[in-house]
């Protein structure tokens, strides 16, 4: 079977479940992290130097060797440790577990953080920040995939600063969703000694906006969601045409294409190298989303809104592996019963259909993300959001994946930050106790192994 | 039984004596309002003391008691008459036939304030009874964020004191029990120019001599039967209302503001000039007035604090500092803190950053931007490093004092309104729900019987 019939047959599989299959029994309740959602990317590179068209930002700068001390450090994809210690060194962490155990490097400083909490920085894979204006929305078609977050970022915009202040360690920084395709975001420390240092990937994802949003008010050229839809899939299929032919080129098959420089970054795409971030939410559009950018095209997709009633296409997402970085609303209010349904809990678990519907299964513990679409929540507000999810139902232990190794894994960089491993990047944050109340503070804040950020309690930034 | 009167009464007396040393302590000399040395004329209903006998009791009992106040009774007991709350405290004796409310291992508070509302049953303007709706679905949905009372309508802009506000009480179905009070708070403008300055000036000693030769009136007519009664001067009114502490003023801060989008072209700049404006005209009142968000108090916390006067603001509200100009110094989280410790009642309200529905309860805005959760507004002063406790004042008795009806809400004492909430932890905790709210000694809303919260188990 070839990949475009494998797809074609599953598109029909899941979509028969999708519109028949709900009056099927009720699934059984779900016990906590039984469900798991591996991120669709079958063609997506194993190693960063495999990558043609991403460009990945440098890892292991110099940085000044640490060994933190805290009453509990949090790993998230290990078991907390109490009386921890985490040593850096270079970049990344060089070693990890309780601080008995741990001896002190030559050379290295001993940072006592005392009655508080250590846990990975923070990834948020929807926000608008760091440029020093509002720069996101730019229309100069219907679809813009020749545009670029890149050379807008400023390491000391305000709102960086800010996420920095309030534990966020790694941004995906997105066009808006004025137009169907705002062009590429970038995935962005939220420091470094240049923007250069600071990257992880770019591109970090295209942008496309399906409907909510980028509908042309004057009724030209994509009023309606027909209309936008064919606009995507013009452009995306000019991509597919490059990449194929580029493709095929590779494998000795005919003449390289003539170079382009936006069909370029849209053959990363084809080649799974990263992410499409769709701007799409309530369920006629989420289901959009996951017929024609994951199922028909065959790309890599994450969701980056997912509000209102598109959670009943949890069970579908889930076994199509398209994860949800849900937000910025954290609720849905469902009409029909008047419940106030928290958004992340809903996606988790599953939720009512309708009263009289079956409920649908959830995405799992590993489906969903936690996210601001900054400056909408201000990027320092992350952990707020987790706060409201938390508060409507959402397990703790989730709503911290849902703030780190999730989307991590979603935009494909959990090799490199998301969780305290050995190895990975020394993105860090002191916490003065549970990160998701507010009432908690940021103490410390680091970077590529860089302190970048400390309270100052006469006039703390967040 | 005698006894448990007579403990009961202490308690009482006790809860009074902590609160008017409060009073005393923070705020100043406008924090009643009133002219120094003139007894404050009260801006709302006094509420009276029981003639009769209440018809009917509550009791909330075995509950961990805030009082609003900042203080805190461990497996206290709330008891209610009527509408009003009777007593306070441990071992009270509670008349026959008390309805008994079980809130071991529960949290009481007082209703939260809210400073800035709409929605909610409101109404359109005065006279707001006329058209505020008990039976607006918002009401319960604000009752199950903790809201009990908050200020409609908006004060106004301007060189002289204007608006018409009102603050609605979230009385499930009742008109009546709705309208608190109309009118006690009026707004203005600072920095006022040189010649809107003038004129301010010239009104409120204008409107000082008026108030002395009323005072004076009685006697001088006594003596002589035909002096004439002083006339208000024109358009006096509402300074008036201001010097009887019949109203608070709040003055709105020109060149404060907030965008979130940030920026130096949206015009942000400073705001310490309007703060210490709206300072001088608490000092030409004599009468502490209300600042609406000022960004820059935490430099001059002190200077607000002499002149009695007090803050509504939210944590979250930002303006970046500018390094290369030393006039833009931007906020502070830790404002609130600074505030409070320099003795200045603040008030917490929802971010007004452009998104999420504002102040109000919507079911299709950003949760945690709005104010289906004011207790999440109170947990960032704790961020800012104020104590716990103190931080539930922000929503309560301070809230009601920067709408100047604290003689009736705010706080768990004696012969104030019945505006009680059963929480089921801290109440500044971001898990804790609202499990029944009463207003006005009602039981208007119970998170097991309504349908927004009854599915989320802590």
């Amino acid at each position: 079977m070839t990949a475009t019939q494998h797809t074609q047959a599953f598109s029909l599989a899941l979509l028969t479940a999708a519109l028949f299959a709900q009056d099927a029994k009720p699934p059984a309740a779900l016990a906590p992290g039984e469900l798991t959602l591996v991120t669709w990317h079958p063609k997506r590179p194993t190693k960063e130097s495999d990558y043609q068209v991403a460009r990945w930002g440098p890892r292991g700068l110099p940085s000044q060797g640490y060994v933190f001390r805290a009453r509990k450090i949090l790993p998230i994809t290990q078991p907390p440790i109490d009386d921890g210690a985490i040593i850096t060194h270079d970049g990344v962490i060089q070693a990890i577990g309780k601080s008995k155990d741990l001896a002190v490097p030559a050379g290295y400083e001993v940072i006592e953080c005392g009655d508080t909490w250590i846990v990975p920085g923070f990834v948020d894979l929807h926000c608008h920040i760091a440029s020093p204006s509002f720069d996101l929305n730019d229309t100069v078609h219907p679809t813009n995939p020749e545009f670029r977050t890149l050379d807008l970022i400023s390491m000391e915009h305000d709102q960086i600063r800010m996420a920095r202040a309030g534990g966020i360690t790694s941004v995906l920084y997105l066009p808006g969703s004025g137009s169907n395709m705002g062009g590429f975001g970038t995935l962005t420390k939220t420091w470094g000694h240049s923007p250069d240092d600071a990257l992880i990937r770019f591109p970090g994802s295209l942008k496309i906006a399906q409907a909510g949003n980028p509908e042309r008010g004057t009724g030209d050229l994509g009023a309606t969601v027909m209309g936008m839809n064919e606009g995507l899939r013009m452009t995306l299929l000019d991509g597919k045409r490059y990449y194929d032919q580029y493709e095929r080129f590779l494998a000795g098959q005919g003449q390289k294409p003539k170079f382009d420089p936006t069909l370029e970054l849209l053959r990363g795409l084809f080649r799974h190298e990263f992410p499409v971030s769709v701007h799409t939410q309530i369920y006629q559009v989420v289901l959009e989303t996951l017929r024609e950018l994951r199922l028909e095209l065959g790309l890599w997709t994450v969701v980056v809104h997912g509000e209102f009633d598109a959670y009943r296409l949890s069970g579908n997402m889930q076994e199509a592996g398209l994860p949800i970085a849900a937000g910025p609303r954290t609720y849905h209010f469902d009409r029909a019963t008047s419940k106030i349904l928290g958004l992340h809990q809903v996606w988790y678990t599953g939720g009512p259909y309708y009263p009289w519907r079956s409920p649908v299964q959830g995405v799992g513990r590993d489906g969903i993300g936690i996210n601001t679409d900054s400056p909408v929540v201000p990027e320092e507000q992350l952990t707020v959001q987790a706060a409201i999810a938390v508060r409507l139902g959402l397990p703790h232990e989730v709503a911290l994946r849902g703030l780190t190794i999730n989307p991590a894994r979603f935009a494909g960089i959990d090799h490199r930050t998301g969780s305290l491993e050995v190895g990975k990047d020394a993105d860090l944050v002191v916490w003065s106790g549970d990160p998701i109340d507010p009432r908690s503070t940021v103490q410390k804040t680091v970077v590529n192994g860089n302190l970048c950020y400390r309270r100052d309690e006469k006039r703390p930034a967040w | 039984m005698k006894l448990s009167v007579l403990a009961a009464l202490v308690t009482t007396l006790l809860i009074t004596a902590e609160l008017t040393a409060q009073r005393r302590g923070r705020g100043g000399q406008g924090g009643q309002g009133g002219p120094p040395g003139a007894p404050p004329t009260p801006s709302v209903t006094e509420s009276q003391p029981a003639t009769g006998k209440p018809k009917s009791h509550t009791a909330i009992v075995g509950g961990d008691v805030y009082l609003g106040t900042g203080q805190r009774m461990t497996g206290a007991t709330v008891l209610v008459g009527d509408d009003k709350i009777i007593a306070v405290g441990h071992n009270l004796q509670l008349p026959e036939g008390t309805n008994i409310i079980d809130a071991k291992g529960k949290t009481i508070s007082p209703g939260f304030v809210c400073v800035v509302g709409n929605g909610m049953g409101q109404g359109r303007g005065a006279p707001w009874i006329d058209s505020v709706n008990p039976f607006d679905p918002e009401i319960k949905q604000a009752l199950a964020a903790g809201i009990t009372s908050f200020l409609a309508g908006s004060p106004g802009s301007g060189p002289l004191p204007t608006g018409d506000t009102a603050v609605i009480k979230l009385d499930w179905g009742s008109v009546k029990g709705m309208v608190l009070s109309e009118g006690t708070v009026l707004g203005m403008s600072a920095q006022l120019n040189a010649n809107d300055r003038e004129r301010f000036q010239d009104l409120v000693k204008k409107v000082m001599s008026y108030r002395k030769a009323l005072e004076e009136f009685p006697a001088k007519k006594a003596a002589d039967a035909n002096y004439k009664a002083p006339e208000l001067p024109t358009g006096g009114e509402s300074i008036m209302k201001i010097l009887n502490g019949e109203a608070k003023l709040w003055v709105q801060l020109s060149s404060g503001g907030f965008n979130p989008f940030g920026g130096k072209r949206f015009g942000m700049s400073n705001d310490l000039a309007a703060i210490r404006d709206a300072n001088a005209i608490a000092t030409m009142l004599g009468v502490g007035v209300v600042m609406q968000k000022p960004m820059s108090a935490w430099l001059c916390a002190d200077e607000i604090a002499a002149t009695g006067s007090m803050v509504m603001i939210s944590p979250r509200d930002r303006i970046p500092p500018d390094p290369s100009d030393p006039d833009r110094s931007g906020s502070n989280l830790a404002t609130t803190a600074i505030l409070a410790t320099a003795g200045v009642p603040v008030a917490v309200t929802c971010p007004n950053g452009g998104y999420g529905g504002g102040a109000g309860v919507t079911t299709g805005g950003i949760m945690g931007q709005d104010l289906n959760t004011p207790h999440i507004d109170a947990a960032f002063t704790v961020r800012g490093g104020l104590d716990n406790r103190k931080a539930l004042r922000t929503i309560t008795i301070d809230a009601a004092r920067v709408i100047g009806v604290d003689r009736r809400i705010g706080s768990l004492a004696p012969g104030k309104d019945a505006d009680i909430l059963i929480l089921d932890g801290d109440p500044l905790h971001y898990r804790t729900f609202v499990q029944a709210a009463m207003v006005n000694g009602k039981v208007v809303y119970e998170k097991d019987k309504e349908p927004f919260y009854s599915h989320i188990q802590r």
